[in-house]
């Protein structure tokens, strides 16, 4: 890693300028996104704690198994999102007759990823303040026989004034920290796909804000 | 005839002193005067001290020779008057009452006056002097014993036992004995319905309590029965048992009442004051239909509340389409009496679910300005770099 962390998160510009005259390597931006995935996989590990306390009563054993699930999958499911994202603006800068390969896409998309580390570290550090205030609700082991209860509990549980409160300040930090991400984005597909910054600002744009709307108008129906 | 008549005179003057001897005797002699002279009255005594009106009692005379050498025969003792009537007879038989002894003359008497003291006569006549007369004072009073009732409870309640305080006052010159209390009524029972208190001097007051447990309105009859030497005599009272709020009872009041839906299962928390001056003791707390009580807290057993004291409650319950469920609260009062009141509790408005229903417009709001501060931001970033 020859170019400074601050230029990439400050003058994303410069950094994907210089990081043009290196060679491919996924080496450090997996490294970043491997960094989310853990601290993402320690939020989930948190959330995954509350559902398994809920449904741990109905079988037993069942709460280990939701929390290990949704950890691991919290750790993958970074790495997909990556592949992801990196899919979806590529495919839009395809619309832009953008050049360079895929995997240049996908490394500056990793590259970008690093804000989100910190805004997922920061909503896990709220989340450690808040999970102990959300009340879970108890299920006995008769309540497998009706699945509406069930419903109703984990409805109960999304809509503990805590675990309320909680979603939206995770939402609303990962909405800022998604955006930076997107800014850094921008930078990358312009140098990556040898787009014009307007055309990268759509590719980029486009797909994150139609992605931040659908997480308002989750919380709103929440 | 001159000499007829002479012959009869003196027989008659012979008659008359033959009589004479006959009247005082031979025995009469101024020692036995003087003896007679040193016999006195030394008591009478009344059996009861003083009669109602139509009691039987006795007199009891008392007579003591004050001759230390001497005794004095007396032939005739008598009663006589006209506030009481002598039932027995007269002492006619001749005794002998030997220097410094006692003779008692009993006599049974019936007073047959109105309230008033009075004066019988007792005589006795000497065999060798004259007669002696003492007067023995009786006293005829028709006043009854007294029952006060001292405290009782304002008002009573179905089942719960109350004590009421009374005395027995005896305003009498003389004491009763024999003084029982009966107590009764329709539709109660009292602890104990019967009291013995005994005798009761003059001027005495004598506090009886007993316990009522009225089942309905009703009235108490107290029935005091004493006698006055051998005379049973009665005096009544009723009190009437009235049914109502009792001012001191015990009033647990539910407040600070909190509804969670939990899965649907309803948490109803809260807290009980006791707002009476009486202990409530086992106050509960459980929830009755629609509610179906669930575990843990199907009742709570808040426990003893003393006045002004308050507990915390929580029940638990299933409910799938009520909007409000009756909590019930149940306490017992000194006597093991359960009393129960219920209190309505809204559960619908209040759940989580229902009450989480309304957008998060802060949220919203914030990330839409977020939102547009950074499209904002690019499109004049994309302006400048276009110039």
């Amino acid at each position: 890693m020859k170019h400074s962390i601050i230029d990439l998160l400050v003058r994303p510009g410069a950094f994907f300028q210089n990081a043009m005259n290196d060679k491919e390597s996924l080496k450090f931006p997996a490294l970043i996104v491997l960094v989310g995935g853990i601290a993402g996989a320690l939020y989930g590990y948190l959330i995954g704690g509350l559902t398994g306390q809920l449904l741990g009563g109905i079988v037993p054993g069942m709460g280990t198994i939701i929390v290990l699930s949704t950890a691991i999958g919290a750790l993958i499911g970074t790495f997909i999102f990556w592949a992801i994202w990196a899919g979806v603006m590529y495919a839009f800068s395809l619309i832009f007759k953008g050049e360079g390969t895929f995997r240049r896409t996908l490394e500056f998309i990793g590259y970008g990823y690093l804000p989100q580390v910190f805004g997922t570290l920061i909503t896990f550090v709220i989340a450690l303040n808040y999970i102990p205030r959300i009340h879970v609700p108890q299920l006995s082991a008769a309540a497998s026989q009706n699945p509406d209860l069930i419903t109703e509990a984990v409805k109960a549980l999304m809509h503990d004034p805590a675990m309320m409160e909680l979603s939206q300040i995770a939402m609303i930090i990962s909405m800022v920290f998604l955006l930076w991400s997107a800014n850094i984005w921008i930078f990358g597909m312009q140098h990556a796909r040898k787009l014009s910054p307007r055309d990268a600002a759509l590719c980029v744009g486009l797909p994150v804000v139609l992605y931040i709307l659908y997480m308002i108008y989750s919380m709103a129906v929440m | 005839m001159k000499t007829v008549r002479i012959i009869s005179l003196i027989c008659l003057v012979l008659l008359a002193g033959a009589m004479v001897g006959v009247v005082s005797g031979d025995y009469t002699t101024p020692e036995s005067i003087v003896a007679a002279d040193k016999v006195y009255v030394s008591g009478a005594t009344y059996n009861p001290a003083v009669f109602f009106p139509w009691d039987k009692g006795t007199l009891t005379i008392d007579v003591t020779n004050g001759n230390t050498a001497t005794g004095v025969n007396v032939n005739h003792a008598a009663l006589s008057s006209d506030a009481i009537i002598i039932t027995s007879r007269p002492y006619d038989s001749s005794t002998s009452i030997g220097p410094a002894q006692k003779q008692s003359f009993i006599f049974s008497v019936i007073a047959n006056g109105l309230d008033g003291t009075y004066y019988p006569t007792f005589s006795l006549s000497f065999r060798d002097a004259d007669s002696l007369f003492y007067r023995a004072m009786v006293k005829i009073d028709d006043t009854p014993l007294e029952i006060t009732i001292l405290d009782k409870p304002d008002t009573f309640s179905a089942g719960k036992k109350k004590t009421v305080y009374a005395q027995v006052a005896n305003p009498r010159e003389n004491s009763v004995r024999n003084v029982i209390l009966d107590v009764s009524g329709t539709g109660i029972t009292t602890t104990p319905s019967r009291v013995f208190v005994g005798n009761v001097a003059s001027g005495a007051k004598v506090p009886v309590n007993f316990s009522v447990t009225a089942d309905q309105p009703t009235t108490l009859h107290l029935l005091l029965n004493y006698d006055n030497g051998d005379n049973p005599h009665s005096v009544n009272m009723d009190v009437p048992i009235t049914f109502g709020v009792d001012k001191k009872r015990a009033y647990p009041v539910i407040s600070n009442v909190k509804v969670k839906n939990d899965a649907g299962t309803y948490h109803i928390t809260g807290d009980v004051n006791n707002a009476g001056l009486e202990n409530a003791n086992t106050v509960m707390v459980t929830s009755l239909a629609p509610a179906i009580p669930q575990d843990p807290y199907k009742t709570y057993v808040v426990g003893a509340l003393k006045p002004d004291d308050f507990g915390s409650f929580e029940v638990t319950f299933s409910a799938t389409t009520a909007e409000n469920i009756p909590l019930q609260l149940s306490y017992k009062d000194a006597d093991g009496n359960v009393y129960t009141s219920l209190q309505d509790v809204k559960i619908s408005v209040v759940s989580t679910a229902a009450a989480s229903t309304g957008l998060p417009i802060i949220p919203i709001i914030a990330a839409i300005v977020i939102l547009a501060v950074f499209i904002g931001g690019w499109i004049l970033y994309l302006k400048k770099s276009k110039k």
